[in-house]
Order: C-alpha cells, then structure tokens, then sequence
C-alpha cells in the first residue's frame, strides 16, 4: 500500500518533493520538500503572506502544483485524489461546516463521501472532540471553539493517517490553546502524522517534532524545533550595579558579545522593560550561572537576568541573514 | 437521521416520478407543434336559437353596430351616441344593458355585409332586443377616413396607444391629433388636398350601389334577429363649414338619408334616427376637432335622438 | 470509491436545509392569490359587462382588436400581432369554445403561460445560482474538495440535485396554482377543449393544423416545455454560479440576461439575429398557443435547438472550469 520509507523516526505519510506554484507571472511557490512521519507533528512556521495556506492547499488538491510532486501514503495527490485524500483529514483556515445544519448533520454530510464511514465512527469522533452534548444543533448557535471542534471531527472521520490544521489556534482562548495542543499530543502519540501551520514560533516550538520554515515561497529550513532554536544563541538581558564596572567585565570575556539594542530585533515588551543599569548580550545560556559567580565575586550587584528566547524574527534573520520578512 | 431519511426518499421519488411526466409530456408537446394533425375540430357553431323575446318586461339589450360613429371616435369622453343613448335609457328608468359595440373605424357598407357573416356578430345580434347602426359616412366621404388617419399620421403618435388593448380609450388621443391637422392653423397640404379630391360627383358616384347594399344589409339584420328593434342613424354633413363643400354635401346626405328612409319604411321595425338638421348650422358646436366626427356634444344629442326613438 | 448517490442526496439535503425550496413555495403561495385575485377581478368586470356571456365579450375582442388595426399610429409588428390573435379568437368563437372557460385549470394554463419565461426561470435560480457560489462564499467548497471525491462527481451531484428541483418547482407551480385558484374558479376544467396547432406565416394564421386537446392534456404538453426551459435556465444559472464567486453576483448576472430577454421580446423583431440569445427563445409555451414568436424566423425546433446549444455549451464550461480550477479563497 504505502511506500515503506524508514527514515529513522517512522513512515513517511507526506511527502512534497519540489513543489512549486506560478499565479500569473509569479512563482508563488518556489521549491517546497519536506517528509511528515508518522507518529510526529511537522510544524509549518512562516509569517503571513509566506506561502503556508498555498502549501496546504496544494497538499489537499485545492490548488494544483506547477511542478513537482506531492505524495500521501504513496499516492499523488493530484492524480489520484480518490486514493490518497482517503489518508488525509483536514482543516484549511477556518473550520468552514454548513452553519445551517446541526453537527451531526455535517458530519453525516462529510461522512457520505469518505468510503468506511458509518454511524458508530461519527459518534465515536464526536465523543473524542467532546461535542457529544450540542451536536444535534444547528452549528450556527456554536462557539468559535466548537466549531473548531466540529472541524476536527469531520477531520478525523476517515481515520486519517495525516492531519493538516492550518494556524489551528487562532481565535482561540488559552485554555483552549492548551487543550488543543494536548489533543494533537494524544493524536500524534496514537500513530498520526499531523502538519500544523502557523505564524508563531512559541506555538511551534511548544507543540511541533519537527519544523520547516518557510519565507517567500522557499524553505528556508527543516529540521527538528530544538535543534534549529539550539542554533540560534539566545539573548540574555542583564541588570547590573554598578553598571560601568559590570560591563567592563562582561565585555572583556571572548564567550559574551555585547548587543547594541537598536540592532537587534527585540519584541516591545522587553524593550519597555529595560531599565537604566541594562544590557543585552549574545551568549550561551549554559554559561549564565559562572559569569553571574564571576560578577558577584568582582562587586558587581546582579540584579536581574533575563533569558529572551529568540523570536521568529531573529531565527529568519538568522536563517536569511539579515534579509528582514515583510 | 430518521427525518433526512425520509425526506432524500420521499424528494427523490417525486422527484424522479415528477421528471418522467414532464418528459413524457415535452414529447407530446413537440410531436404535437411539429407535427399537428389537424383533426377539423367538432365544428360546433354556435346555437342558433334567437333570444328570447321577453316582451312584458322593459330591459334594453343593446349592441351597435356600423363606422366610427358607434364606435364612437372624436367623443373624448370616450362615450359616443351608443353609450349616451344607453345611459338615457337607464336614466329614464328602465333597464338598459351594453352587450357589445361593434363599431369599427373606417367600415364601409361592404365591409359591413362581410362582417354580418362572422358567426360571432351573428351571435351578438341575436343577443339583443336594440340594434343600434350606423353606416354609409364612408362611402360617401371616402376621403374622410384617410384624413382622419393622415393628421393622425403627421404628428407621431403617442406610444402609449399601442399598448393599450382598450381602443375605446385608444382613440382619443388619436382625435385630439387630427385637431391639430384639421383645423387648418397648419397649413397642412394633406388635408388641403384630400378635401379636393372630394367633389359634388364623388359623393354622389358612389350613393347607388351603396344604398343597394344599406339595403341588403338592413334586410341581413332583421333576418338575424327579427325580434330585435334596429334603430338606423342618418348622417350629417360634415363639411357644412367648407364653402365649396356645403351644397354638394348636403345634397349628397340628403340623397343618402332619402334612399334609407326608403328602405326603412318596408320595415315596421327599423326606425331611422335623423341626424342631418341636428348638425347643420352647428357644426362649430358638435363637431370634434377633427371636422369630421361628431363631438361630445354632438354624440350627446344623437343619443338623445335615439332615446327619444326608442321610447 | 464513492458512488454517485450519497453524494446527490448530500447536495439535496442542503438544498432543503437552507430553505431555498420553502422560500420558493412560500413566493408562490404569496404571488398566486394575487394573481388569482386580479384574474377574479377581471372575470367579474366582464360578467357585468357582457351579461355572463362570453361569446359577446369574445366578439367584443375581436372588434377592439380590428379596431387598432386601422390605426397608423400601432407599429407594424403588433398589428400582425393582433392580427392573429383576431383569427384565432375568431376560430374558438366559430367553434363555440371558450378560450377563457374559467375555472381553476384554466387559471393555471394562463398563469403558466405567463410565468413561462420570467417568473419560473427566477424560481429555478433562487436555487440554482447559489449551488455552487453559496459554498464558495461561506468557504465550505473547501470542506467539500478535500474529500476523496473527484471534482466531477461534486459537480455532477449538484447538478443532478438541482434537476431534481427544477422538476419539483414546476409541479409545485403547477398544484400551488391550481389549489389556489381552484377554490375562487373551480376545480373542474380537465376536458374542456383547448385549441392548438396555429401555424402562423407572417400575420396569416394556417388553421388546417388546428385540433382540440382537452386541458388535462394541453398541461401537460405545456409542463413538458416549461421543464425544457427550466433545465435550461438551470443549467445556465448553475454555470454562472461555477464561474462567479459570489451569490449576489450570480443571481445578478443571470436576472440581468432573464430581464433583458423580455425587453428584447417586446423589442423584437427589427433585430433578426437577437433570436439567437437563450433569453429570447424562453416562451416555449407560446408555440403551443400559437402567440407569434418574437422574432422573424423562429419555430418550437429554432428555439429547441437553440436552448440545447446554450445548455450544452454551459454544462461543458461548467466542468471545465470546476475540475480544473485551483480554490484560492
């Protein structure tokens, strides 16, 4: 059935090979490769405008490639449809059900066109998305987070090998950004592959195995979320007193570079919140603990140190060097 | 669920049934359009039988018959003699009923003999107890017609006539044009030059065979209805305000009303209803813009005329 | 493998859900009595007026008619027009048959014959101009192409689903029309002779193809023609909502081409190759009648053909442009 691919960590169930999308004169797409295996979630990460919604409608047969291939469990996507979308559910943007039918309805609707669906599967994936309570109401009296619910039901009604959820938690409340990332959790661990997009690289990193980043259409990037935040050193932002003095100490060890505030991109609220006495260094955080010993020993007061994981923003400019996103 | 069940099953069966109708029915229609077979229809005419006389009881049963005068073209109240002389009946209380005015523009006393043919007008006479007719102004004044239809014609018409199905009120702005032509504040060539072409010998030529076939028609008439009272109305001269036109048309009407009146006095129940005195010397008075037709006004006194007659 | 059926009945479930169909029943249960009534009104005023006798309002309408034949100031075309209209109520009257027997079947004879190729077509848009665009507009064509169904077989159970209530729109316009004024006129009418087979060169009417049908069957006939155009109409409304994103827009464009029919019908004639537009041809009913075509040149098999050409041409867009289409918003 599937083309067996060991590659370590499981079977590949997606696999985008080359991909590219011209609308007009432009290439919208250009060279997209990637592999989702099963068992992990495979994080989309790029900000707005980058490409993501076209990759994911392209690997749904929304949008067809102008080159290159998209394979689900070994099946093209775009030539043979029937086969492989049988593997595939999915949520493209919003969770957009017929508001006029009740949940059951839309799923009964959505399970008329997947082979192997009956009855007993829809009550059992209402049971697993906990809707189980207003499922006979019509869906236009639901909550955001209902609906996105009822989409990931009909999402998993055909007992999918992949899941595609784009920018899964928008609009969603905290609570409900929790509970959702340890649903996927749960789906992962049970065997699925799920592709989850987004524009935020805390989400990613919370919830994703793996990552690819992408940025005008290109990939910049694949590998795993640890691994590319691992590459990328993390600001850290000290308070010190006196500050002259504990500057000076700073700036003469080889492993600490001083960062020059206008430089670097740094999100408002850790702007806002730099005293007088501050300054940013680039530096290895493992080495916090010995520079703050090296510091007290001198006389110097520590009285803060911050770790500002980096932003999305520091991890493209890493990864284009210096080209900024827009 | 059990409803949306029912529901698909129920919708796709009337719906399939419902389909094969429609198709069967479309083959019908399209075999029946292209391919007619004309079966000529179970002619049944209608009955013959005349109404019934109800003498005792004083209920007029009009219809009218003949040209533009029982039509009633010029009047711009849109009544004509045929509606003033019904309403004069009911206002003198007796019962009196419009079935149907058969006037039509321009009809000539051959015309008339053709039309006293048709089946329905047949049905229509036998229906009533009043005939009322009027015929013969365009024999005499042929060229009246096209002067009528030629100030008509000069000014374009407004659309609206068109569209109108009711020609009663149709008419009307018909006539207020021809005002505009026929009063002459236009020096209009047309209308100059149909009022030549009619001289003393053309009104004239045509009387006798004309008056042959008033006969006839008359005759037709009261063979259709004989129990019905037909009331003729004689013509007028309408040219009585051309100089070169006042005696050669009065002769000419004279001559006309004479030849009815003979005809009319074979038959107890015909009666002709004159109209000549009524208009000479005020045809400023009763005749519409047109120089032709009679006014309002006009119409008024012809309908009292008839009221009178009948009475 | 996903067979055709569930998928049809998806599209016809949805079809129901949103009320589309009510809304056209409840239009046709609000529009009828009106027409019924004003129909009511006009048989009363004839009734003073003739003294119950149609033979004399008959004969009544044949002289108006005669009457603005004379007349200059009508333009040629309605003068041939009326010209037959004379003959043929000259033939009912010769053949003592009512053309206006009222009752209830008659009424929806007449209805029909009226509604033929504006207010149907309206009808059959409501639903059909928003199959397509309505999932469009609220994104739900998402939903519905990431399923492991070709886009063919999507688009081939809308249309199938719609073809379905066109022939539901026609028999409820049928029995809504016939209850409705059944009960001011009568329900009796099914026998009573109705004429037909006219076959009208310029503004002579050739009776020798004239035969009576009862009125149950002239239904009939005349159902069958209107759901030839319904389908039409159908078919075209359903490619303007593949090609047009938007409800709104869809039903604007196909009402606009409807609209433009018949001001083009009563235009008419002076331009002969207007009769090749779909919107002109939609009085399909008037061959059965016999009611001259608009336009010089027409016939039943002109405008069949006609219609099959714009329906075919739209069905093979229609698909075209679905299945290949990438869905960018």
């Amino acid at each position: 059935m599937a083309k067996e691919m060991k590659d370590g960590s499981g079977t590949v169930v997606l696999s985008v090979d080359g991909v590219r999308k011209k609308i007009g004169r432009k290439w919208i797409i250009d060279n997209v490769t990637f592999d989702v295996r099963e068992g992990e979630i495979f994080g989309f990460l790029g900000p707005n405008g980058a490409g993501k919604t076209t990759t994911i409608r392209m690997l749904v047969d929304l949008i067809r490639p102008s080159e290159g291939k998209i394979t689900v469990c070994g099946y093209n996507v775009n030539k043979d449809p029937e086969k492989a979308l049988q593997y595939v559910g999915s949520i493209v943007e919003n969770p957009e059900v017929y508001t006029y039918l009740t949940g059951w309805e839309n799923l009964q609707h959505f399970a008329r066109m997947q082979p192997g669906v009956d009855e007993a599967r829809i009550a059992e994936v209402v049971d697993t998305v906990r809707l189980d309570q207003r499922i006979h109401d019509k869906v236009s009296t639901y909550s955001l987070g209902m609906r996105q619910r009822l989409g990931i039901a009909q999402a998993l009604l055909g007992r999918p090998r992949l899941l595609i959820l784009d920018e899964p938690t928008n609009g969603l409340d905290p609570k409900g950004i929790k509970e959702l990332r340890e649903f996927i959790r749960n789906l992962a661990d049970g065997g699925l592959a799920v592709f989850v997009s987004s524009h935020l690289l805390s989400e990613i990193q919370l919830l994703c195995d793996r990552v690819a980043i992408i940025s005008k259409g290109r990939v910049l990037a694949v590998g795993g979320v640890d691994e590319l935040v691992a590459r990328n050193s993390p600001y850290v932002l000290w308070e010190l007193e006196p500050f002259d003095k504990g500057r000076q100490l700073l700036a003469e060890r080889p492993d600490v570079i001083l960062a020059d505030p206008a430089e670097i991109t740094l999100d408002d609220s850790v702007i806002a919140g730099m005293g007088p006495n501050s300054l940013i260094t680039i530096m290895d955080d493992s080495l916090i603990p010995e520079i703050v010993a090296v510091l007290v020993m001198a006389g110097v007061e520590v009285r803060g140190v911050h770790k500002i994981n980096p932003t999305l923003e520091q991890l493209f400019l890493k990864l284009t060097e210096g080209e900024t996103i827009d | 669920m059990n409803d949306s069940k029912w529901t698909w099953r129920s919708v796709s069966l009337i719906s399939i049934a419902t389909t094969l109708v429609l198709i069967t029915g479309f083959g019908y229609a399209v075999s029946d359009v292209l391919f007619p077979k004309g079966d000529i229809p179970l002619t049944s005419l209608p009955q013959a039988t005349p109404a019934p006389e109800n003498g005792a009881v004083k209920s007029f049963k009009v219809v009218a018959l003949g040209d533009s005068l029982a039509k009633g073209t010029g009047d711009n109240t849109g009544n004509g003699y045929v509606k003033n002389t019904v309403a004069g009946l009911a206002a003198s209380g007796v019962s009196a009923e419009l079935l149907g005015n058969m006037g039509i523009n321009g009809l000539t006393t051959a015309g008339l003999q053709n039309k006293l043919k048709d089946a329905g007008i047949q049905y229509s006479l036998r229906q009533a107890n009043v005939i009322l007719l009027s015929i013969g102004g365009n024999d005499l004044f042929r060229g009246a017609d096209l002067l009528q239809n030629g100030g008509a014609g000069n000014t374009p018409a407004g659309s609206s006539v068109g569209t109108t199905g009711e020609t009663g009120t149709g008419t009307k702005p018909g006539t207020a044009e021809g005002k505009h032509s026929g009063t002459g504040t236009t020096p209009g060539a047309s209308g100059e030059k149909e009022t030549n072409d009619l001289t003393p010998e053309s009104l004239l030529a045509a009387l006798p065979e004309a008056a042959e076939r008033l006969g006839k028609i008359l005759n037709t008439i009261s063979e259709i209805n004989p129990a019905a009272r037909i009331y003729y109305v004689g013509l007028y001269n309408p040219f009585g305000d051309v100089q070169e036109m006042l005696v050669p048309g009065n002769q000419a009407v004279t001559a006309w009303n004479n030849a009815a009146m003979d005809i009319i006095n074979r038959n107890s129940k015909i009666t002709l209803v004159p109209t000549f005195d009524l208009f000479n010397n005020h045809l400023d008075k009763y005749l519409s813009s047109d120089h032709f037709h009679p006014n309002s006004d006009g119409y008024k006194r012809i309908g009292e005329r008839i009221v009178q007659a009948i009475q | 493998m996903i067979n055709l059926l569930p998928l049809i009945r998806n599209e016809c479930l949805k079809i129901i859900k949103k009320k589309r169909f009510y809304v056209i029943l409840l239009i046709l249960i609000v529009l009828v009595p009106m027409f019924t009534y004003a129909q009511m009104r006009i048989a009363e005023r004839s009734r003073d007026k003739f003294n119950s006798d149609w033979r004399l309002e008959i004969q009544q309408q044949i002289t108006d008619n005669e009457n603005s034949l004379g007349s200059d100031r009508i333009p040629e075309e309605w003068k041939s027009y009326r010209r037959i209209f004379v003959q043929q109520l000259q033939y009912y009257l010769d053949h003592n048959v009512n053309p206006n027997e009222p009752s209830g079947v008659t009424f929806t004879r007449q209805f029909l014959d009226n509604s033929v190729s504006l207010f149907i077509p309206l009808l059959i848009m409501a639903i059909a101009s928003d199959l397509v665009s309505g999932e469009r507009t609220t994104g739900t064509i998402k939903m519905l192409l990431t399923r492991p169904v070709r886009r063919w077989k999507v688009l081939f159970s809308k249309m199938t689903a719609l073809l379905m209530f066109v022939s539901l729109i026609v028999l409820s316009t049928f029995i809504i029309s016939y209850l409705i004024s059944g009960l001011v006129f009568g329900f009796k009418g099914f026998n009573v002779p109705v004429f037909t087979g006219f076959q009208i060169s310029g503004d002579t009417v050739d009776m020798s193809g004239v035969h009576a049908v009862p009125q149950w069957k002239y239904l009939l006939m005349q159902g069958g023609l209107i759901w030839y155009v319904s389908v039409v109409v159908a078919l075209l409304a359903f490619m303007v909502s593949v090609l047009v994103r938007s409800t709104a827009a869809s039903i604007v464009v196909m009402m606009a081409a409807l609209i433009a029919g018949t001001i083009l019908t009563n235009m008419a004639s002076a331009w002969t190759t207007a009769k090749y537009l779909f919107m002109v041809n939609l009085g399909l009913t008037g061959y059965l009648s016999g009611t001259p075509a608009p336009i010089e040149g027409m016939s039943l098999s002109f405008s069949l053909i006609v219609l099959a050409i714009w329906a075919a041409v739209s069905v093979i867009i229609s698909f075209a442009v679905f299945t290949k289409r990438d869905i960018l918003n």
